[in-house]
């Protein structure tokens, strides 16, 4: 049976305090014997997700919750904050060449998390938003 | 435990080369940014970040870049980088970022 690691971590509103899940993703990763390369794309997901969720969550539960579920096969991430939400397709898709030229050089978190992962899932409304990442680690 | 931002930069022939440790995040960014600017207002167009001690980057530390080249294109210069973690290299494809900016193996490279 394939060993099953979980992982769940609050994290306050503390400035660069995604190095924290990081550092349970690193362990987690080495301990399942995953390829610096796949830690490597995870990290820059869970950076993305933690990042936007802390931005987002407000400042009356200013705490990001974010579990892990890792086999050595897959990982998957889900992402919760308690903020007012957002309407996921009205997140404009970035372009290199209109940021270049624009003021407003942010809001890449949503493309890279879409496009690093293998399945991504938005589900946000008045209460918070989730986000759940699967990424395929083999 | 992945450390905190710190750079040098350096001067070879016409090309300012940073080099960073640790996490690019929005001061990381910042303080590339505020290096390279300094030296852009003496007239340096050609940028090199070497970036062999960062794996950890966000998109916010990357919008700095994006202003870099922003400027440099501006005044016909290029932005460089050089040993590139496999997933950071991934996240500037991703943006596009090569699109303005080349992949070099080494400051010899560039002429």
């Amino acid at each position: 049976m394939d060993q099953h690691i979980k992982l769940e971590v609050k994290l306050p509103k503390v400035h660069d305090i995604e190095l924290v899940a990081l550092e349970g993703l690193e362990l987690m990763g080495h301990h399942l014997g995953i390829t610096e390369e796949k830690i490597g794309e995870a990290r820059i997901l869970v950076t993305e997700g933690v990042i936007n969720a802390l931005e987002h969550s407000g400042n009356e539960v200013p705490y990001v919750n974010v579990d892990f579920t890792m086999t050595k096969e897959k990982l998957i991430i889900l992402i919760t904050d308690f903020g007012k939400g957002f309407v996921p397709s009205e997140v404009e898709e970035p372009n290199i060449i209109n940021k270049i030229s624009s003021d407003n050089k942010r809001g890449w978190g949503i493309k890279l998390m879409k496009s690093l992962s293998d399945g991504f899932e938005i589900d946000s409304g008045e209460n918070g938003t989730k986000i759940t990442i699967t990424k395929n680690i083999a | 435990m992945i450390n905190v931002f710190n750079l040098t930069s350096t001067t070879e022939n016409d090309v300012l080369v940073i080099t960073t440790e640790g996490y690019i995040n929005n001061a990381g960014g910042e303080k590339i940014a505020q290096e390279f600017e300094s030296h852009f207002q003496n007239g340096t167009t050609k940028l090199l970040i070497d970036m062999k001690g960062s794996k950890v980057v966000n998109s916010i530390g990357i919008s700095f870049l994006i202003e870099i080249i922003e400027k440099l294109n501006d005044k016909g210069g290029i932005l460089y980088f050089t040993n590139l973690d496999p997933s950071v290299e991934k996240t500037f494809t991703i943006m596009g970022l090569f699109q303005f900016a080349k992949k070099v193996s080494s400051v010899e490279e560039i002429k």
